[in-house]
């Protein structure tokens, strides 16, 4: 049987993520009627936000903690990648 | 010195050779490497096209409701919990505990497709189709995508509610958890960063 990460930890990570989504919809400013493009400080703190919300969920609702350090690193770089992807086609439309 | 027996105990999947230390069904593991894989290709493709179509993405993507966006999350993220507890509870031979668990996320994906039913049909009513512009072609063709998941998501966890055990809650599990791991990504895209 795998070590399961115990009911203490999710319920912690699941606190973390619940309160990284409000973080990331407030930096965003949902304010519809004042529409604008965001600060990059702002789209930055969305996108670490999301990263780190993506490796908790990997680490401790997908338990990858404990597997090889290997696919630890194979699954935490694809998730960078993909924030890069996102990160680089924002800021190429924002700065062009 | 650590016995052959031993070390084949150390690890969740003996016999699976790279994947044995994968926790889980390692095949679940195979599947969300491929879904990230997609979905990172399908981000790629509307970096490309948001960089080629600026203004028309900036006033397309002010018709979407971050707020019912974030809602989402928020209910997917609870759902993913709650099917971790399901986990837990199967692993601690709580079938029932279990399947209350699953019970509840289940309850949850239908209420994230409830609310994505809400914003299909405002956007529909709207006259805001999939052939609007090519914003809305991204933002139909990769929700519908990931719904189409949460509705395969929602059958495993019905069926492991009915054939409760260890590894098929697991592995449900997992590709819940992949369902969920997808829309945190799909939310800042589609309707934070603007």
């Amino acid at each position: 049987m795998t070590a399961l990460p115990g009911t203490r930890r999710l319920l912690a990570t699941w606190a973390t993520l619940m309160a990284l989504t409000l973080l990331s919809m407030v930096s965003a400013r949902l304010d519809q009627n004042s529409w604008q493009a965001l600060p990059l400080w702002s789209a930055g703190l969305v996108v670490a936000a999301t990263g780190y919300k993506v490796q908790r969920l990997l680490m401790v609702y997908l338990n990858l903690r404990v597997a090889t350090p290997a696919w630890r690193g194979a699954f935490v770089g694809l998730v960078v990648l993909t924030l890069a992807l996102i990160a680089g086609g924002y800021l190429a439309a924002r700065l062009s | 010195m650590t016995t052959p027996y031993a070390s084949l105990r150390r690890v969740p999947n003996p016999g699976w050779g790279p994947l044995s230390t994968l926790p889980g069904n390692p095949l679940m593991w195979v599947l969300i490497l491929s879904e990230m894989l997609v979905f990172s290709a399908f981000f790629a493709l509307y970096a490309a096209e948001r960089v080629t179509a600026t203004a028309l993405f900036d006033v397309s993507q002010r018709q979407l409701d971050p707020l019912m966006g974030g809602l989402n999350t928020l209910v997917l993220l609870t759902s993913g919990l709650c099917v971790a507890l399901a986990v837990e509870a199967v692993n601690h031979a709580q079938i029932r505990r279990a399947r209350q668990w699953l019970g509840a996320s289940m309850a949850l994906g239908v209420l994230f497709g409830v609310i994505k039913g809400v914003e299909y049909a405002g956007k529909f009513a709207a006259g805001i189709t999939p052939e609007t512009n090519a914003f809305f072609g991204f933002y139909y063709g990769l929700t519908a995508f990931h719904f189409a998941h949460v509705l395969f998501g929602l059958a495993l966890l019905a069926l492991v509610s009915w054939r409760t055990s260890t590894e098929n809650v697991e592995t449900a599990a997992a590709f819940w958890h992949m369902v969920d791991l997808i829309w945190i990504l799909l939310y800042p895209l589609l309707y934070l960063l603007r």
